[in-house]
């Protein structure tokens, strides 16, 4: 059926479409990609009914793509492969409807439209394509073209410091990815097809990189390899550059700086996309490559990496906490709540995964709805200092109501999404001491003060922007409330945010598979014994 | 989610009574601004119904009960969490006393907020706080529990700020839903212990967990009571909370949310260890030592009752450590009474005297009791419902407080045993609180009825709707409901839900004679009207507040600053760094080798006589390809 395969393509090829039309018929670009996203739609339905949540990957697409001979140097290998599973399916799925989403609240945008929904359906396929793709190669394909219509995106359609902000994003994505590519490199080099021909075949294949049987023995990222580079091994090495690869993308402190930025100046449809799924290749990576690949590792750095979460955790909430910029504000609790993601992952614990899954689709729910509210008040009064605010909840009732669903959502409210990986989280994480001893207890222990700190600066927020008496800096008229196209972007993810947040079997039923095969794979509890 | 229960007639009933106050909210919601006025009538007719099938549950599953009624919730690591209903006499009784409270402060609200601009999100949150303390109440699983939990403090914060436009109201919500937050986070990490140790949450079973955990787990999950149930030293959000509209002070702040955490400590009691009990009952008694202080020092009329609400929950929370459950939870219960009335009916009055003060141009704080004065004339009935929830608050004998009251006394005498202890302290502060809850309670019925008034304001007795559940709830405060004869204390209550009241008759005959000097004593100093210096244990927990606060600020701006000199400053100095770097190469490029590449070409023009074209611009590209060749030969050799 090649479903996934449209998935992607679909939009990609809609995007080079919309480069024949001509620019004066303005008004068919949002309405094409509109149509692009509801067929996106229908086509996940359609995913959701093939898929079986008790197997492993589904929807698989193996194509092969580059097979060089390199005579004495084997054959370099590298396959389009793609393939749904318990991790990818929910992310896809939150992928399709966040960019639905996005679209459109796109209607708005004047300049330039045939340039804007060119980059805006190329970076919808390529996101959908880096979720889906099973061959590191392939990813890294797919990874580098979200960069480049997300530079353009903030570069061009942002605010008034949109050049630095762009270039800076840029230039932290591309070390990341640079990062990243460096692995990929070694990698390659040292992993081999499980089939047993007389020739060495190189592959770019995950699965088989996953394989610890595949590796070359005497390779570089060999598990018996003993060569040193400085204090740690190839493998350690290779590890710490993923790592901070893709923590840069999540993005965990001290790579943070570049998303607040971005964020402030991003326009509002490219903040969501930004928030609400990119954010994601963060945790993803790690739980795709870094995780699976290096899982000794992994276990050896595993203090590190909770600790760089429990880190992000407080420094991002105390950050939102003296941010005077409403989208400053959110853009901070972001590297706050995807701090929950990496230490959920550092416990190595069924719930600790399970939990960072369920808070990154969470996340992605929520985050979309906290930047669809900046841009709200954005679109009202070009303004989004929280002190020129006061008392908006007299004027504008519905807003103030989504405002807070998404602000308690965000803060963990149980009945929200965000309550519910949170709480895994944090079992996952208090435990890990006695399952596997890979965090101490009071990783988690103090990670509930993020919890505290969420509730300060959101009630915070509230009581200076939306309590006391009605006033507005620089807005001559009244505000007024929201408008049909807004209660349509916004009631869905409050609906969503709610389904998960109440019934979080619907989510577990996919996740919970993943999670304990990871667990059981890479970091089974016989493993520990002996800590 | 699959039902892996049958569905009982009980379980249906349970259902359907949760789901009534949420419908209830849900209505009340979707109301249309219009017709705002229907929002009061359908959310009481809701409750009503509500109320109804408490009396039905509570019937019908007397037969089930102590049985949790369950079905699934959601799977992680293969250990299935179940929701559901736990149903035994705890739960039964707290049901019925919950829906009748809020069904009653539902029927005086729709006289109480009649001018009010909001009454829609008004009863909608009211039908929601009722929903989540049902819930609360009956959650069979402490996920589920701590679920309602913290949707029971959303609602709680939701109504304190009500009027939100006022500074004071924002800021009281903001602050007691931060404290009854951090009391929330010490109750997840004891959620976290008891997972780890057991991964399995169902109340019933955790007196099975053995772990070394369980003390400090259940001093977490206490910390979180601590905060709910304003027990020392988190009690300070609660006087701030009476901001809110008064109904919502008698239904929240006195008879259930505060009390949940009191009852939450009966639930889980499996789980205490000796050790935590110690700390619960300290706590507990110096709560209920400085909360009495406190009414004795306060003006507000409000604020007396706040405090007086923290100085008895602290009663009840010290007697459950001491072991005199059961006194603890009638106490519970005959609190809900009382305090919702009294609370009513300071509802009442302050209603009547702002209808007074509509007629005239006087602005004065009628809030403050030395403002009030001889309203017994003038409000006749809101007096009588009024002085009788005060007698059951100070424990006169005929009232419900006084057999409680004498349970507990007498169970903890015998705790505290006949050689000296420490337990004789905590004996020593229950004899204080029974000493001044009679005199607190005394000043303000004594400022607000008897002394002479101190205004021109001529206040009318209150609409008969806000009437009835004033002396519905003083009915339910006297004795004669509850017991027979209440000297021998064969209670009706206590026969209903297998109480065995109980009291050592000395006792009973020195605290009796204690409250009756109590009185004596009150009425010789507060006779005059004197006024006392404030001595107010809240200033010195909100100035610790401060601090925490101001640090945290601090710390907020320091990583504020850390963010954008030391990182960004890093990033900019580092892309300097490399610009400088760039004009630097690019200077070599175009002069040492371009220069260079010129001086090879003018060479090789000078030599082979080559054309100019080549030299400029190929032979540089080449150069590129053949170093780009060289790099990559390189690496393939490293490998």
């Amino acid at each position: 059926m090649y479903l996934l395969s449209l998935l992607i393509f679909i939009p990609i090829v809609a995007g080079l479409a919309v480069i024949l039309i001509p620019s004066r018929y303005s008004g068919s670009f949002r309405v094409l990609s509109l149509a692009v996203c509801l067929i996106q739609s229908i086509i996940l339905i359609l995913i959701f009914t093939e898929y079986n949540s008790e197997s492993g990957f589904q929807l698989i697409e193996k194509i092969p793509w580059i097979s060089l001979d390199l005579g004495t140097w084997g054959v370099l290998k590298a396959e389009y492969f793609i393939a749904l599973d318990g991790l990818s399916l929910p992310l896809v799925a939150l992928s399709v409807g966040i960019l639905l989403i996005a679209t459109i609240s796109s209607w708005t945008i004047d300049k330039n439209r045939k340039g804007y929904f060119i980059l805006l359906l190329i970076l919808n396929g390529a996101i959908i394509g880096s979720f889906c793709a099973l061959d590191f190669l392939l990813f890294y394909v797919f990874f580098e073209f979200m960069l480049l219509p997300m530079y353009f995106l903030i570069g061009i359609w942002g605010g008034p410091k949109r050049e630095y902000a762009s270039i800076k994003f840029f230039l932290y994505t591309l070390l990341g990815s640079i990062l990243i590519l460096i692995v990929i490199v070694g990698l390659y080099l040292s992993v081999k097809t499980p089939d047993a021909s007389d020739r060495v075949v190189h592959t770019f294949n995950v699965l088989h990189m996953q394989d610890a049987a595949n590796l070359i023995s005497g390779s570089a990222l060999a598990l018996d390899s003993t060569s040193l580079l400085g204090p740690y091994s190839f493998r350690l090495w290779a590890f710490l550059l993923l790592f901070i690869g893709f923590i840069i993308k999540l993005p965990a402190v001290p790579f943070h700086t570049w998303l607040p930025d971005a964020h402030v100046e991003a326009p509002t449809p490219v903040s969501v996309i930004l928030a609400a799924l990119l954010l994601k290749f963060g945790g993803y990576g790690l739980l795709r490559f870094a995780y699976p690949i290096f899982p000794d590792s992994a276990i050896y750095f595993s203090w590190l990496v909770g600790f760089v979460g429990l880190v992000s955790i407080i420094y991002g909430a105390l950050n939102a906490l003296s941010s005077k910029d409403l989208k400053r504000l959110i853009a901070y609790s972001s590297v706050s709540h995807m701090g929950f993601v990496l230490l959920g992952i550092a416990s190595a614990t069924v719930e600790g995964v399970t939990g960072a899954v369920y808070q990154m689709v969470s996340h992605g729910i929520i985050s979309a709805m906290l930047f669809l509210i900046a841009g709200v008040l954005y679109d009202r009064t070009n303004d989004r200092l929280i002190e020129n605010y006061s008392g908006l909840a007299v004027k504008m009732k519905s807003y103030t109501a989504f405002v807070l669903i998404a602000f308690f959502a965000s803060m963990g409210l149980p009945g929200f999404a965000g309550f519910m990986g949170e709480v895994m989280i944090f079992f996952g994480a208090f435990q890990s001491q006695s399952m596997n001893g890979l965090l101490p207890t009071w990783m988690a222990i103090t990670a509930t003060l993020g919890l505290l700190l969420g509730a300060g600066y959101y009630l915070w927020t509230i009581q200076r922007m939306f309590y006391g008496t009605y006033a507005v800096r620089n807005s001559l008229t009244d505000l007024t409330d929201l408008n049909r196209r807004e209660y349509l972007m916004l009631l869905p993810l409050a609906l969503a945010a709610l389904l998960f947040g109440i019934l979080p079997q619907l989510l577990l039923n996919f996740i919970n598979p993943f999670a304990t095969e990871f667990v059981s794979t890479w970091f089974p509890f016989e493993k520990f014994i002996n800590p | 989610m699959t039902a892996s229960v049958e569905l009982s007639t009980t379980f249906l009933l349970a259902l359907t009574l949760l789901s009534l106050p949420l419908i209830s909210a849900g209505v009340s919601f979707l109301t249309n601004e219009k017709f705002s006025w229907l929002a009061p009538i359908t959310s009481s007719l809701f409750m009503l119904a509500s109320f109804i099938l408490s009396i039905l549950l509570f019937l019908v599953s007397e037969s089930e009960i102590g049985t949790a009624l369950n079905f699934d919730w959601f799977t992680i690591n293969g250990k299935l969490i179940k929701v559901g209903f736990l149903l035994d006499r705890h739960s039964l009784i707290m049901v019925l006393v919950v829906s009748l409270v809020s069904l009653l402060v539902h029927i005086f609200s729709i006289g109480y907020m009649a001018e009010d601009k909001n009454l829609v999100r008004y009863f909608g949150m009211l039908g929601f706080f009722t929903f989540a303390m049902l819930g609360l109440v009956m959650s069979s699983n402490l996920l589920a529990l701590f679920f309602f939990w913290e949707l029971v403090g959303f609602s709680s914060y939701r109504l304190i700020g009500h009027w939100h436009e006022k500074r004071a109201a924002a800021s009281a919500s903001t602050k007691a839903f931060l404290i009854n937050k951090t009391g929330d986070l010490s109750f997840l990490i004891g959620l976290m212990m008891l997972w780890s140790a057991s991964g399995n949450l169902d109340i019933i079973t955790l007196s099975q967990i053995s772990s070394p955990w369980l003390s400090v787990a259940g001093v977490c999950l206490f910390i979180g009571i601590m905060a709910k149930s304003a027990q020392f030293p988190l009690f300070n959000w609660l006087p701030d909370a009476m901001e809110g509209p008064t109904p919502v002070s008698a239904l929240i702040h006195a008879a259930t949310m505060v009390a949940a955490g009191v009852f939450l400590l009966i639930r889980i009691e499996p789980i205490f260890t000796t050790e935590s009990l110690i700390f619960i009952t300290v706590i507990g008694a110096i709560t209920a030592v400085l909360g009495a202080i406190g009414a004795l020092f306060q003006y507000d009329i409000k604020r007396i009752l706040a405090y007086s609400t923290i100085s008895q929950l602290g009663f009840m929370v010290m007697a459950i450590g001491t072991g005199a459950t059961e006194g603890g939870y009638l106490h519970l219960l005959h609190h809900a009474f009382f305090k919702a009335g009294l609370f009513l009916g300071a509802g009442s009055i302050i209603h009547a005297m702002h209808q007074a003060q509509h007629h005239g141009i006087n602005s004065i704080d009628v809030q403050d009791i030395r403002n009030l004065g001889g309203l017994r004339k003038k409000l006749p009935i809101t007096f009588l419902g009024f002085v009788v929830c005060a007698a059951a608050l100070a424990g006169l004998p005929l009232t419900s407080g006084f057999i409680s009251k004498e349970m507990i006394l007498s169970d903890m005498s015998i705790w505290a045993g006949s050689a000296f202890s420490w337990k004789w302290f905590i004996l020593l502060a229950a004899w204080s609180v029974t000493v001044l809850t009679p005199l607190y309670i005394f000043r303000l019925v004594w400022f607000t009825f008897f002394d002479a008034p101190n205004t021109e304001l001529q206040p009318q007795e209150v609409p008969v709707i806000m009437r009835i559940p004033v002396i519905a709830l003083a009915i339910g405060s006297v004795t004669f409901l509850f017991a027979s004869n209440s000297w021998s204390l064969t209670s009706l209550v206590g026969r209903l839900c297998s109480f065995a009241p109980h009291a050592d008759s000395t006792i009973t005959l020195v605290s009796i004679s204690l409250i009756i000097l109590s009185l004596i004593a009150g009425y010789f100093i507060y006779r005059k009207g004197q006024s006392h210096t404030l001595l107010n244990p809240q200033a010195y927990l909100d100035w610790s507040n401060t601090v925490v606060v101001k640090f945290t600020f601090l710390l907020s701006s320091v990583t504020a600053k850390l963010d954008t000199k030391w990182i960004d400053g890093f990033v900019h100095g580092v892309s300097y760094v490399g610009v400088t770097l760039a004009y630097v190469t690019g200077w070599s490029d175009r002069k040492l080798l371009d220069g260079l590449i010129n001086g090879t070409a003018s060479a090789a023009k000078g030599i082979g006589g080559l054309t100019r074209s080549i030299a400029n611009g190929k032979i540089q590209s080449y150069l590129l390809w053949a170093m780009a060749g060289l790099i990559i030969f390189i690496l393939w050799i490293l490998y």
